[in-house]
C-alpha cells in the first residue's frame, strides 16, 4: 500500500473573523502528483501555508512528510516550497542563491554547490555567473523550482509553478514533476490555474472555493461530480437526419440536439453526465432500431476546465 | 524517504551573515551607503580642519566632533540597514522562502545582526585615517580610537539591534526605516540641550539614561573637555544595557516574523 505523505483532517485557517479554509479534509499518497484548484480567494495558499508550517491553523490536524504540523522543523526538512510570490535577490547569481539554500538544509558548501549545479543543469539555467537580476521571469520561475528541491524533499508544495514560463517551459516543467514524481516517489501538491497542465500532470485533484472542499479524486472523477453534460456529434445521411432527431427528442438522457448547417447530416447532441444506462449507448441503440444508417458518432469527453467553471460558479450547489 | 537530512556543518546564525555579507558588500547598498558617509565625513573633516588652521578649533576640538559625528552617522548606516532587514525580506517577496526552510528564526535575526553591525565596522574602519590626520599626535588619536571602539560600538549595536526588532515587526519597509529613523532622531534630541538644561540634574540624567546622547556625551567629555574615562565611564552604562536589552528584545521578537500578507 502506497503510504500517505500529506494527510489532513478538518484543517480550519482563521484570520480574525475571516475563515479563509473551513474545515477540509485531505490525503495525498508519496509520488503523487496532486493539484490543487480553486478560483482567487479559495483558500489554497492559505492550505499550503498551514501544509508548510507558516501559518497556525485555527483547528484541525495535519501530518506532513511523516511529521505531524508540532513537529516544524523536521517537516521543514523534509518539503519544498515554491510560493506563489517568490522574490528573488538580484545582486547574487543562481549558483550562490541556491548554495545559500542547500547549506540551510544542512548540505556542506562543496555538497550544496554541487547539488545546486546539478539542478541548474536539468532545468535549463546551466552553470551561468549571470546575476539574477539579469534573469527573465521565466528564468527566475525555474530557479526558484531549482531552489524548493534542493534538499531532495519528500513533499512539494508549488504554488503556480509556470507563472511567466513559455509554452515549451511550462511542458518542461511539467515532465520534470512527473518524472520526479514517478522516480524519486516525490509528492507533488500542485496549485495552478491552468487546468490544461493539471489534466496532463496530475493524478488527482481538489477542488477549493470559498475555503470550502468542493470535490477531489481523479481528473474523471471531478468531471463526473461536476455534472457537465458530455458533447457528442452523430452523423447520419442528410435524408435521415429528421427522423434521427426525432427519436434522439425521446429519450430524456439527451438533454440537447443542434442541427448544423454547415454540415446537413450533422447532429450535435448534449447527454445527460449520469445516464444508466450510459446515454451514449442509448443513443446509438435508439437510431439502430430506427433502422437509420450511423455514418459517425463521436463523443467528447467534458474537460476539467468545463467541470472546474461549473463546480465555481457562483450558486453552484456545494 | 529522499528528503536531504539535517546535519549542519555550520550553525544556521552564521550561513545566513555570510550570505547576508556577501549580498550586502558585494552590491552597491553597502558600498554605496559607506561612500555617502565617507564624503560627509571628508567634508566635516575638511572644514574642521580649515577651522583649526585659523585656531577657531583645536586638535581635540576637531577630532571631537569628527568621533561624534562618526558615532552618530555610522550608527544611523547600521539602524537604516538593519531596519531593513526582516521587513525588506518581507516586501520583496522572499521571507517566505527563508521560512519554509530548517532554520531557526532567531538564526536568521542572529545572521542579519551580524551582518547589519559590519556597516558599523566598516564606519570605524573608514573614520580612522580622518582621526588620525585631526589628531596631530598619538595621545588624542588613541583617546578618539577607544571612543569610537567602546562607546560607538555599543552605541552602534543598541541602534542596529532595535532596527531589528521594529523590522521584524513592521509590515513594510517604510513603515520600518520612517519609525527607526524617528527614533533616533529622539535619542539624539537630548546630546543637542543647551547647556544650562544639560548641565541641570535632570538633563544630565536624560543624557545619561538615554544611550545616544550618553555615547556622543563620553565622547565630547574625553576629547574635547580630557576629562578622563575615569570620571565617565558612568556614561557607559546606558549604551551597554541598550545594546544588550536591544540584542535580547530583537531575538525574542524572532519568534513573531510573519509574513504579513495573510489571505
Amino acid at each position: 500500500m502506497t503510504p500517505t505523505r500529506v494527510e489532513c483532517r478538518g484543517l480550519t485557517v482563521k484570520y480574525g473573523d475571516l475563515v479563509a479554509v473551513d474545515s477540509i479534509d485531505l490525503e495525498v499518497a508519496a509520488g503523487e502528483v496532486f493539484g490543487l484548484l480553486g478560483p482567487n480567494g479559495a483558500g489554497k495558499t492559505s492550505v499550503i501555508r498551514a501544509l508548510t508550517t507558516i501559518i497556525e491553523p485555527a483547528a484541525g490536524t495535519a501530518n506532513v512528510a511523516g511529521a505531524a504540523l508540532s513537529d516544524q522543523r523536521v517537516i521543514r526538512q523534509r518539503i519544498g516550497v515554491l510560493p506563489e510570490s517568490s522574490g528573488y535577490p538580484s545582486a547574487q547569481t543562481g549558483l550562490s542563491y541556491l548554495r545559500f539554500y542547500g547549506e540551510l538544509f544542512g548540505l556542506s558548501r562543496a555538497e550544496a554547490s554541487d547539488r545546486a549545479a546539478e539542478l541548474l543543469d536539468q532545468l535549463g539555467l546551466g552553470h551561468t555567473q549571470q546575476r539574477i537580476s539579469h534573469y527573465s521571469r521565466g528564468m527566475r520561475q525555474r530557479l526558484g523550482l531549482c531552489r524548493a528541491m534542493i534538499n531532495r524533499p519528500d513533499v512539494l508544495f508549488l504554488d503556480e509553478p509556470t507563472l511567466g514560463l513559455d509554452p515549451a517551459g511550462k511542458e518542461e516543467v511539467v515532465r520534470h514533476l512527473a518524472d520526479i514524481a514517478v522516480h524519486d516517489g516525490t509528492t507533488v501538491v500542485l496549485c495552478t490555474h491552468l487546468l490544461d497542465e493539471v489534466e496532463r500532470a496530475c493524478d488527482r485533484v481538489a477542488i477549493m472555493a470559498a475555503g470550502k472542499l468542493l470535490t477531489t479524486g481523479t481528473v474523471d472523477d471531478v468531471i463526473d461530480a461536476s455534472d457537465v453534460p458530455r458533447s457528442s456529434r452523430l452523423r447520419v445521411h442528410s435524408d435521415d437526419i429528421a427522423a434521427a432527431h426525432d427519436v434522439l427528442g425521446r429519450l430524456d438522457c439527451v438533454d440537447g440536439i443542434r442541427f448544423d448547417n454547415a454540415r446537413p447530416g450533422d447532429l450535435d447532441l448534449q447527454l445527460a453526465p449520469h445516464a444508466v444506462p450510459p446515454a451514449s449507448a442509448r443513443v446509438l441503440a435508439a437510431i439502430i432500431d430506427a433502422g437509420i444508417e450511423i455514418r459517425a458518432f463521436e463523443t467528447d469527453r467534458a474537460s476539467l476546465n468545463d467541470a472546474f467553471l461549473a463546480l465555481t460558479a457562483p450558486g453552484a450547489p456545494t | 524517504m529522499t528528503s536531504t537530512t539535517a546535519h549542519h556543518t555550520r550553525p544556521g546564525w552564521s550561513i545566513v551573515a555570510r550570505q547576508e555579507l556577501s549580498e550586502l558588500w558585494g552590491s552597491t547598498r553597502g558600498s554605496g551607503v559607506l561612500l555617502g558617509f565617507s564624503v560627509l565625513l571628508a567634508a566635516l573633516s575638511y572644514l574642521v580642519s580649515a577651522d583649526a588652521g585659523i585656531n577657531l578649533l583645536d586638535a581635540r576640538e576637531s577630532v571631537g566632533v569628527i568621533v561624534q559625528t562618526a558615532i552618530a552617522l555610522g550608527a544611523l548606516t547600521a539602524l537604516v540597514i538593519s531596519s531593513d532587514a526582516i521587513s525588506g525580506e518581507r516586501e520583496r517577496g522572499t521571507l517566505e522562502s527563508l521560512l519554509v526552510t530548517p532554520l531557526h528564526r532567531r538564526d536568521l535575526v542572529i545572521g542579519k545582526l551580524i551582518a547589519a553591525t559590519s556597516m558599523w565596522v566598516a564606519a570605524i574602519v573608514v573614520s580612522l585615517p580622518f582621526v588620525a590626520v585631526l589628531a596631530r599626535g598619538p595621545g588624542v588619536a588613541f583617546d578618539a580610537v577607544i571612543v569610537l571602539v567602546v562607546a560607538g560600538s555599543l552605541v552602534a549595536a543598541a541602534l542596529t539591534a532595535f532596527g531589528l526588532a521594529i523590522s521584524s515587526l513592521a509590515m513594510s519597509n517604510r513603515v520600518s526605516l520612517a519609525s527607526a529613523i524617528s527614533i533616533m532622531l529622539l535619542l539624539a534630541a537630548p546630546s543637542r540641550l543647551p547647556g544650562v538644561t544639560a548641565n541641570g540634574v535632570l538633563g544630565s540624567i536624560l543624557i545619561k539614561l538615554n544611550p545616544v546622547s550618553a555615547g556622543l556625551k563620553l565622547a565630547n567629555d574625553v576629547l574635547v573637555g580630557q576629562q578622563g574615562w575615569s570620571n565617565h565611564w558612568t556614561l557607559l552604562i546606558s549604551p551597554a544595557v541598550a545594546a544588550v536589552l536591544s540584542t535580547v528584545v530583537a531575538i525574542q521578537l524572532s519568534r513573531r516574523i510573519e509574513l504579513g500578507d495573510s489571505r
